[in-house]
């Protein structure tokens, strides 16, 4: 009989063992504080931030400009070229999450639309065409006569070969406009997020508690991880047709289809959005990211995120490979790299289009 | 013996399978509210939910839908260009996305890259089709921007006044009444002409909306309004240049281009002066200071392939699914929507037909349209006829995926063909004409139940 007994004890115990722990069972606060907490911390410590350095940045190039039209030579080219190249890298990253006011408001078409519009800026350029080229002026302009790739071809040149005497008067009144108007843009931008009448960051933070915005969190953090977020920007870099930034010009191997083709930082860009959205994923800044919150539930999806995050991110560097080729020649010498990247990309758009927006819709349910 | 077995059950079958329902037979409480576009329904209620494809495009299908989809987001730049080259010289705007953002609504702006609204431009009388008789040196279409070197056609000024509007129980609401005018034109405008603004449209469910049988439209017609609602209707008959044919219209505001390919490509030709195989002739032919452009040499600067993909990709956005339709309020709004036979142009309910190509058919969709244009009444009116459609008519709108317009334009919205009402309540109260009935008796209700119609068409 007290065998019986222990035998049926032992059997509740491990029936009970086996039962699974509620996903909520007293973590059920938990996970909803962790919601709330990567919500937090994509707005104070990624978003906003961001945004904060993109303005700053901004600040920085346009006055660099200045010095460079004011006094044009070898040095200040260069570093007006340095800081173009820098703000590249925040903007970049940015991109990394597309959501609210920078596709809302027009930012981003304003300020990085590509290509050029060659032949109008050559005209624009020319001493007869009737425009002042002030700053008012380039805010009336196509949105391919604007924005950081006209101030690319200004500072650098086809092929990168601009030199400070190439920037006539016409050139520098262009240039400095264009810098001032950027900078304005970013200044702009920013301000949406944290000094707007009703901030983009409270839509963000209100998220499932009163944001008309997102009237839910699953709608946030959808929003952040598909077409607008991670996955878009993957896309964008990585899609497998002629609407990809990487896949068109290497198809065809036309390095006029290039989205930064006069510096030779395209390369550098498509790396720095997928480094955005892994910042997104992650956190940064001691802050939690989306990687907090898959953790939470699903360790495996979590594993596989990360590693594809960083497979797909240190592929670029095969493309650039130890003589920091340009993606503009890359796209003629190293395909077979170029091609495992684009491989990587989509592997990662997968996991997070299917089984992260999957995960999302299962578990975070206010 | 064996004959009379084979014939009783051959006649059983046929007695059974006579006894299947039909789709259309199947009661409504059968089918899932949500699904406004059928098959073809997107959940996706996000900012993006105007950009989802309908499900069941093959390997080849989705390749040519998402070129399409990066053909429509696609900046064009002037001439001689190695890619996308073409714009001009005279244009509204610089790529699809722009004026239909998230492929949804444009803004009521004009002259910009970010503007959403164009200007249409007659002079009385009618072409030898019998559309509307282009304005000399002005075309049918204001072009408002243009490359370096040449002029705008005109710009556009937009002004409003405040008009109240009070309701039985005391509520106010100020619609705005625009007024437009051309500024600084190129050339001296005609003594006299017309001129009609068009806010660019949401694109959803666009291929469903051309599969609709056209005697299913036909249907809707009460041309001597034999049931007294006041609501007659009436297809509008256009040409189509492409076919050289008079056909169906479907799409625009006064439902004048019968197909998504003329759609697409005359947005091409007179948004952006784009060239195609289906509309060769640059928008600025014929006029005074485009004289270097020949209508002997029609062009060609969309490519046949990429102009046959955008209509690809138009035609294949799915429809977002409702939202909210057990909530009681919404349902409430539903029944009130019908009762003051808003339904009587919004049209609930009906199917596609077949399209073995798209795989669009036989859907059983609500797309809250008739098709069918109908006097709006005098404060809509804009006194332009196109082809059957007086100065005072206007095709039914959709009405489905409109509770998203907001989300998808970054938390602004514009409706009406002019972008002139701010809200779907303003919208409503602008109805007049053949709606004046249902604008009165919305007028009449509670405030709880013009909520709960708002609620409902937001819902959509």
């Amino acid at each position: 009989m007290n065998r019986i007994f222990l035998s049926f004890a032992a059997v509740c115990c491990i029936v009970l063992s086996a039962c699974h722990k509620s996903n909520n069972s007293g973590s059920s606060e938990s996970f909803t504080q962790v919601e709330t907490d990567v919500i937090n911390d994509f707005v104070n410590k990624t978003a906003v931030p961001k945004y904060a350095s993109l303005a700053a940045a901004g600040v920085t190039l346009d006055s660099t400009i200045q010095s460079l039209v004011a006094n044009p030579n070898a040095a200040t080219l260069q570093v007006a070229q340095a800081n173009w190249r820098a703000m590249r890298v925040i903007w970049e990253s940015s991109e990394g999450f597309l959501i609210g006011p920078v596709e809302a408001n027009d930012y981003d078409p304003n300020s990085d639309t590509w290509p050029t519009d060659y032949h109008q800026m050559d005209s624009l350029l020319l001493p007869t065409t009737p425009n002042a080229l002030t700053v008012e002026d380039i805010e009336a302009l196509p949105q391919t006569l604007r924005g950081y790739h006209p101030i690319e071809y200004l500072i650098f040149g086809v092929g990168g070969t601009r030199t400070a005497g190439d920037l006539d008067a016409r050139k520098k009144q262009y240039l400095s406009s264009l810098a001032t108007d950027l900078k304005n843009i970013v200044t702009s931008l920013d301000s949406t997020w944290t000094s707007a009448a009703v901030p983009y960051a409270q839509a963000c933070l209100k998220a499932g508690s009163g944001s008309t915005v997102y009237t839910t969190k699953q709608a946030f953090f959808l929003d952040i991880t598909q077409d607008n977020g991670m996955a878009g920007i993957c896309n964008e870099v990585g899609e497998p047709d002629e609407d990809g930034k990487m896949y068109n010009p290497y198809i065809h191997q036309d390095s006029s289809l290039t989205e930064s083709p006069y510096s030779g930082n395209s390369l550098a860009d498509f790396k720095n959005n997928i480094i955005g959205a892994q910042q997104v994923y992650l956190g940064v800044n001691g802050g939690k990211g989306m990687k907090d919150l898959v953790a939470a539930k699903n360790t495996s999806l979590d594993n596989q995120i990360q590693t594809a995050f960083t497979t797909a991110i240190n592929s670029f560097d095969n493309i650039s490979g130890t003589d920091d080729m340009r993606f503009e020649e890359a796209i003629f010498y190293r395909r077979t790299q170029i091609a495992a990247t684009l491989k990587a990309l989509n592997d990662l758009q997968s996991l997070l289009d299917n089984n992260l927006v999957s995960f999302i819709k299962t578990y975070v349910k206010d | 013996m064996k004959k009379l077995c084979i014939i009783v059950i051959l006649g059983t079958l046929v007695y059974a399978f006579s006894r299947c329902n039909k789709a259309a037979e199947l009661p409504d409480s059968a089918y899932d509210d949500r699904m406004s576009g059928g098959n073809f329904t997107t959940l996706d209620a996000s900012t993006q939910a105007y950009k989802q494809p309908i499900d069941g495009l093959n390997a080849r299908q989705t390749v040519v839908h998402n070129i399409g989809d990066g053909t429509f987001d696609q900046v064009f730049v002037a001439a001689p260009a190695p890619h996308f080259g073409g714009l001009g010289p005279i244009f509204n705007n610089i790529a699809c996305i722009n004026c239909h953002r998230n492929d949804g609504g444009g803004f009521p702006s004009t002259g910009t890259s970010n503007s959403g609204m164009l200007m249409r431009i007659s002079i009385d009388g009618a072409d030898e089709y019998g559309g509307p008789l282009a304005a000399p040196g002005f075309g049918v279409q204001v072009q408002d921007q243009c490359l370096l070197g040449t002029t705008p056609e005109a710009t556009v000024s937009i002004s409003y006044t405040d008009v109240p509007v009070t309701y039985p129980d005391g509520t106010t609401v100020t619609l705005r009444q625009p007024t437009y005018a051309l500024r600084n034109p190129y050339t001296a405008l005609p003594a006299s002409y017309m001129l009609s603004p068009r806010v660019a449209p949401r694109l959803v469910g666009m291929g469903l909306l051309e599969n609709i049988p056209e005697s299913t439209i036909l249907s809707f017609v009460d041309a001597g309004d034999a049931n007294g609602d006041g609501i007659t209707g009436k297809a509008n008959y256009v040409y189509d240049g492409y076919t050289k044919k008079t056909e169906l219209g479907r799409f625009g505001v006064k439902a004048n281009t019968p197909t998504l390919l003329m759609q697409v490509a005359t947005a091409y030709q007179q948004d952006m002066g784009v060239t195609s195989y289906a509309q060769p002739d640059e928008s600025a032919y014929d006029q005074l200071q485009m004289n270097l452009i020949s209508s002997e040499t029609p062009g060609n600067e969309l490519v046949d392939s990429l102009l046959n993909y955008v209509t690809f990709y138009v035609q294949t956005l799915a429809v977002p699914a409702r939202r909210a339709v057990t909530d009681s309020i919404c349902k409430h709004g539903a029944t009130l929507f019908t009762q003051i036979n808003c339904s009587g142009c919004h049209r609930t309910t009906m199917y596609t037909g077949v399209n073995p190509a798209i795989n669009l058919s036989s859907q059983r969709i609500h797309p809250y349209t008739d098709m069918l244009v109908h006097d709006m009444g005098d404060e809509l009116a804009d006194g332009r006829p196109d082809y059957l459609a007086t100065g005072r008519e206007w095709r039914t709108t959709p009405l489905w995926g409109i509770g998203l317009l907001s989300t998808t334009n970054g938390g602004t919205a514009y409706y009406l063909h002019d972008g002139r009402a701010r809200t779907m309540e303003e919208a409503i109260l602008w109805h007049g004409g053949e709606a004046s009935k249902s604008q009165q008796q919305f007028m009449q209700l509670n405030k709880a139940d013009r909520n709960a119609i708002l609620a409902f068409l937001s819902s959509l």
